[in-house]
């Protein structure tokens, strides 16, 4: 191998890095649809001859790790010389990307002087792919139910658009023209890459970039391995469960067991939950990238993620569970149970890592959808729908966040009000954050979220709230989150409590509350700074009450702490426990 | 008699101040910030210059006094009003996370704690009509608390304000009548626009920041007074016009980032001087190292913008900073190099700065490499230490495995290639090609890296202009008092009638005039630049659309197609599109002088200044180190070739060639022989 020196190696690192935002900033500028450019849906990486990444966009954390797979699985099965020069490649198949037909991947190989050198490859969430309801149906049990299905297919053969394999993709959207528009967008962004990277070899050549890249990779493996080698051997479980699958069954279990030796980790999830009927499945490409999620939370988390990353972690996953889906398992929800996952890696190995580890969070998107025909606007239909904030966990040194969105989500911004209520036929009544939701602890859980909404056309509700059995848990003694729940008001009727429904009709004055889940605590409550209690009170987080119950501090009449009384009652709680 | 405007851009650190006479070359002078009363310095700076103030003409300045309240959290406690069920939409800040891979991820504090933000019942509907009338009973438990607990600013923010602003006026009015004293913050006179939580944090930002700002501005008023100068006092706004302190005043959160629009706005009239249209200006100081564009001869303007994670709604000019300057750090890990994002400061500063700094910078590579001389700094008032510089690069590269002079040049590498694939990575967002555009290069560090940007970038033309270091003081000189007033207007365009569009421009024409009237300007002085924010229907953000008065609609739609082709690759001619704000910029003209000398027609001083050996690509070149005062239009030489003044020094490497323009620019080229 060829020695090249560290001022070359770290132009390099640097310039791959830099390619890879430029092809986010790419697509960002090009894309159609708001979930994209705004939401940040979306995740690109710049992979070479051999599949490894060379640098990568921070997008959305949850496709951390998974492009270079679907790259590999296309060499597994068709051998790499199935790349050709000029060509581009579309693929969704839930099986081979792991996440929803949705996610559309992109992938340019590229050439250099007539060999292959490298892949430019996005993935970013398409609007519509022709499911059986707009977006993504809530109630699947079948893939084919969720849109249409894509392997590897060549959108560009040497150099030419395939007008047909196109239009079949327009044909098959209800909104075909955005989606054609932001498979553009990727294709420029592969365009970008594709720019970049023959730049970079004209400028430094090929036998330079290889040794600098191996140089790279070494580098980081040897962070990494240097991290996972300071955690002491040995086994860390941890378990919990999905509410159900969408489609009324049993809580599903989701099971952690993590083995540290040496400088290497194995995550293996046997144990967990068959393959469920509903659409809370997820391909074993995912399963991977959302494993690496919670290793990066963990590990080395400042270094920009490539080719010598991941190689300490090991996954695990046996056939047929909801984390490995075969055909013809429904994937629609597919994120659900890997937020749970993530939190879940983090609690198994917060014992050895205190300084890292966090209480876990209120879970899930927790997505409110309401659809009708808007009467102000020439009885049009409209579709509204939202992921709502919750409460994170508490860590050593500080309070978890209230009202955040949840991990695998991107740059999501909830709607302002103002803007809301221009765009759908409903009013806000209020939105705020949740008191005392928060587990307490000596450093407290984050508050979750309410928002109410008073419907003012006939509509239907769609809803996919989650994590009520297994609601954000505390660590080191720190008490469990709230659990969420969404309550309907429908004008002269019974008032209703749901979870996850599939359409049901809400007339006009009905009002809608979603409340989500708080975050975990962090330590034992009655370790808690009584001041600490009583400013958290004064803010509205805590109320007296709760401050009193949980975390046995007494305020008076005036809100200062009562001092004396807070020690009795903290030496008597002690008492009885 | 000589007449002067004069401008002055007071810094963290120090405060650069030109002066523009009737009737000779502009001057410049440099003096220690003041902290503790920020109009000390810039007096004193300015009597050196000008002996009798009485004869300055115009005044402006930058200042960073606002924005140094707010960074170091010494504004005054405010207290939120917001209407009934959407008071933490400003604690919850939109819920968005800024990071990504953090477990323990904090949002950014916010200026007023939850306890100090209060309700009133009172609603209106999306289109400003009224739902639920304003209900006083309830702010009389707020007047409580603010009398009780002393109180002195409130910002009030109430749902559609801004299609609506009766509401937030009446409780004005209410808060007025009960404590006189009070000052009052309303959301929709900081920013007519849709957003709750944008416009609310605006409205906070501006009662914080407002004692401070207001405070330091009569004390210069005043201070200026007693010395005889009898201009009126201007600063520079964040849109890049000026305006009076009296009005700045008033709304103190439109001067918060004062100093740095100065260079871009300085870049704009470069750009109508030397007929260039596109410029990728660069300020490199010590820590930071701002980027941002001119296109088309216009400064590249956003519409909001976020201070340490809290967003601000209001015009002002687009920079993006990077942490990388003359003070990053060179550091080894696991064997690979890297520069920055550390930065030694000015505090203990690089290693030659004798300071205590032990750690190698770029500075002290560049000083190591030759390319910077022990008194290049401010003329040599400020002498390097070069054995410091030596001994550190020494040191890391021993430990590295390199020998030192490739060891320094690859410090310079490395950085030149970060700030390279960073500015690459802005112009790429914006659609622009960098190849497209001449570099300007300006700050104390900007001109020695010049020309290894334009190399990473492929772009062939480089330009320093005269004056460097106060580049930005001059812009201020360069540009108009400017006030900007919105009107959210959320229609479909293909619904609106041209008399209601022409209505309510005539009606934020009407409200500039007055407000620019006031600031003495005539009538035939005062001009207004229309423009709207339109997107397609279903989109989210908008792109402001400039709208010539009366032109026709379906020009300003298809203009909008254009601009969508422009900033995201594509558009859709078929689409409906909306209006959601109509803006208006007002601008009163500011008298200059016939003509902008800024550079003496026959230089006074000789240029050379002697020469010293410096590095390029590993070999040694004898390179020839001259004076700019001493050089004028039409001066021509081929690197290498170091030019030095008192604000920065100019690197030429060997493959690159100098010359001297009409404006006493320094226009670098590479050489095509």
């Amino acid at each position: 191998m060829s020695k090249v020196d560290p001022i070359t190696t770290e132009i390099i690192r640097n310039a791959f890095i830099a390619i890879a935002k430029d092809m986010n900033a790419t697509l960002i500028r090009s894309a159609f649809t708001p979930v994209i450019y705004e939401g940040k849906d979306c995740s690109v990486a710049l992979i070479d001859e051999n599949g490894d990444v060379l640098g990568q966009s921070l997008g959305l954390p949850l496709f951390l790790g998974n492009l270079e797979i679907c790259v590999k699985l296309i060499a597994d099965q068709h051998g790499w010389d199935y790349f050709k020069d000029g060509d581009v490649f579309y693929m969704n198949d839930s099986y081979m990307t792991g996440t929803h037909l949705n996610d559309s991947t992109i992938i340019t190989p590229i050439f250099w002087r007539g060999r292959r050198v490298g892949f430019a490859a996005s993935r970013a969430h398409w609007l519509d792919v022709g499911a059986k309801d707009p977006g993504t149906p809530v109630d699947s049990h079948e893939i084919y139910q969720e849109g249409v299905r894509w392997g590897p297919t060549r959108l560009y053969e040497a150099g030419k658009p395939r007008d047909d394999v196109i239009n079949l993709l327009r044909l098959n959207s209800r909104f075909g023209e955005a989606t054609v528009g932001d498979m553009n967008a990727q294709i420029a962004a592969g365009r970008t890459g594709e720019q970049r990277l023959r730049a970079l070899f004209d400028r430094f050549g090929a036998k330079t970039i290889a040794a600098a890249r191996d140089e790279i990779f070494k580098q980081t493996e040897m962070r990494e391995r240097e991290a996972v080698e300071a955690l002491p051997d040995g086994e860390y479980r941890a378990e919990g469960y999905l509410d159900n699958d969408g489609l009324g069954s049993d809580p599903l279990l989701v099971k952690v067991r993590i083995t540290v030796k040496g400088n290497s980790m194995t995550l293996d999830l046997d144990g967990s939950a068959k393959q469920a009927r509903g659409p809370v499945n997820c391909g074993m490409t995912q399963t991977i990238a959302a494993a690496r999620v919670a290793y990066k939370l963990l590990i080395c988390s400042d270094v920009s993620p490539n080719g010598g990353s991941f190689r300490a972690l090991e996954v695990t996953v046996p056939r047929k569970t909801i984390f490995s889906a075969e055909e013809p398992a429904a994937c629609g929800w597919y994120f659900s149970s890997l937020g749970l996952l993530i939190d879940l890696v983090i609690k198994a190995l917060a014992p050895v890592l205190p300084d890292k580890a966090a209480g876990a969070h209120y879970g899930d998107s927790m997505v409110i959808t309401v659809a009708g025909l808007d009467p102000r606007n020439d009885n049009r239909f409209y579709l509204m729908i939202e992921p709502t904030t919750g409460g994170w966990g508490a860590f050593d040194g500080g309070d978890g966040a209230n009202s955040l969105i949840n991990n695998v989500n991107g740059s999501f911004k909830d709607l302002p009000i103002e803007i809301f209520e221009s765009k759908y036929p409903i009013q806000i009544l209020s939105y705020g954050i949740r008191q005392d939701s928060g587990g307490a602890g000596r450093y407290r859980g984050g508050n979750g979220t309410y928002r109410e909404y008073l419907v003012q056309a006939d509509s239907n509700l769609f809803l996919w709230f989650e994590r009520s059995k297994t609601t954000g848990w505390g660590i080191f003694g720190g008490a469990d989150g709230a659990a969420p729940n969404v309550i309907v008001r429908r004008p002269g009727e019974e008032t209703l409590e749901f979870l996850k429904i599939n359409g049901i009709k809400v007339g006009e004055g009905t009002v809608i509350r979603s409340v989500t889940g708080g975050g975990g605590g962090y330590g034992n409550a009655l370790e808690r700074d009584p001041k600490a209690v009583r400013e958290d009170v004064l803010d509205g987080f805590v109320s007296s009450d709760y401050a009193r119950s949980a975390y046995c501090v007494v305020l008076t009449d005036n809100l200062e702490v009562d001092i004396e009384g807070t020690s009795n009652l903290r030496t008597e709680r002690i008492g009885i426990r | 008699m000589s007449r002067y405007r004069v401008s002055a851009d007071i810094g963290g650190t120090f405060t650069d101040i030109v002066v523009e006479p009737s009737d000779g070359p502009v001057f410049i002078g440099k003096v220690a910030t003041t902290p503790d009363n920020p109009a000390g310095g810039v007096i004193n700076g300015i009597k050196d210059l000008v002996s009798d103030l009485s004869q300055v003409d115009f005044f402006v300045h930058g200042t960073t006094v606002g924005l140094n309240a707010f960074l170091e959290r010494k504004g005054q406690r405010v207290l939120l009003i917001t209407t009934a069920g959407a008071r933490d939409s400003y604690t919850i800040a939109r819920g968005n996370r800024h990071t990504l891979y953090e477990l323990r991820y904090q949002k950014p504090k916010q200026l007023v704690p939850r306890r100090d933000v209060h309700e009133v019942r009172g609603r209106l509907a999306w289109d400003g009509r009224v739902l639920e009338p304003l209900n006083r009973a309830d702010l009389e438990p707020i007047i409580e608390k603010i009398r009780n607990e002393g109180i002195k600013a409130v910002a009030v923010c109430l749902l559609h304000a801004y299609a609506y602003p009766q509401h937030e006026l009446e409780v004005r009015e209410a808060l007025a009548a009960a404590l006189p004293e009070l000052s009052v913050s309303l959301s929709h006179e900081i920013a007519r626009e849709w957003r709750e939580y944008e416009r609310a944090s605006s409205a906070v930002m501006s009662a914080y920041v407002a004692p401070v700002v207001q405070r330091y501005l009569s004390s210069l008023q005043q201070q200026l007074l007693n010395m005889n100068m009898m201009a009126q006092v201007h600063i520079m706004q964040s849109s890049g016009g000026v305006t009076t302190a009296d009005n700045a005043r008033k709304n103190p959160v439109f001067t918060l980032l004062s100093g740095p629009v100065g260079g871009t706005i300085a870049g704009t009239a470069l750009s109508a001087d030397t007929h260039r249209p596109n410029l990728l200006c660069v300020d490199m100081g010590g820590t930071s190292f701002d980027v941002s564009l001119v296109i088309d001869g216009k400064a590249n303007a956003t519409l909001e913008t976020e201070l340490e994670g809290l967003p601000l709604l209001m015009s002002i000019v687009d920079i993006h900073t990077i942490g990388t300057g003359g003070g990053s750090i060179a550091w080894l890990e696991n064997g690979a190099m890297r520069v920055g994002p550390h930065s030694a400061g000015s505090i203990p500063g690089p290693a030659c700065y004798g300071r205590g700094g032990t750690e190698p910078t770029v500075t002290d590579a560049n000083l190591f490499l030759g390319r910077l001389g022990t008194g290049s700094l401010l003329s040599g008032a400020m002498s390097l230490d070069e054995a410091a510089a030596r001994e550190a690069i020494e040191r890391l590269a021993h430990e590295a495995g390199l020998e030192r002079t490739p060891f320094a040049e690859g410090v310079l590498a490395i950085s030149n290639a970060t700030m390279a694939d960073a500015m690459r990575t802005i112009t790429v967002s914006q659609g622009v090609d960098p190849r497209e555009f001449t570099l300007v290069a300006f700050g104390g560090a900007g001109p020695m890296a010049a020309a290894f940007l334009a190399e990473e970038l492929d772009i062939g033309e480089v330009l320093v202009p005269r004056f460097p270091g106060a580049f930005s003081a001059w812009g201020m000189l360069q540009t108009d008092l400017r006030h900007d007033f919105t009107q959210s207007f959320f229609r479909r365009a293909d619904a609106v009638e041209y008399g209601v569009l022409e209505e309510c421009y005539e009606a934020l024409e009407l409200e500039g005039k007055a407000s620019v009237s006031q600031e003495g300007f005539a009538e035939k002085d005062i001009s207004y630049q229309r423009s709207a924010d339109m997107r397609y229907t279903g989109q989210e953000y908008t792109i402001n659309v400039p709208v010539p008065a009366a032109i026709d609609m379906a020009t300003t739609i298809s203009d909008f197609h254009a601009a969508h082709q422009r900033r995201y690759g594509h558009s859709n001619p078929v689409a409906p599109v909306e209006y959601v704000n109509l803006r208006v910029a007002a601008f009163g003209a500011v008298k200059k002088f016939a003509k902008t000398h800024r550079v003496s027609a026959a230089a006074k001083v000789s240029a050379a200044v002697g020469e010293r050996s410096a590095v390029f690509n590993g070999v040694a070149h004898k390179t020839p180190v001259l004076l700019r005062d001493g050089l004028s239009t039409g001066f021509r030489s081929n690197g290498p070739v170091i030019i030095e003044e008192q604000s920065a020094t100019t690197v030429v490497p060997p493959d690159w060639q100098a010359e001297v323009d009409a404006q006493g620019n320094i226009l670098l080229r590479r050489r095509s022989d």
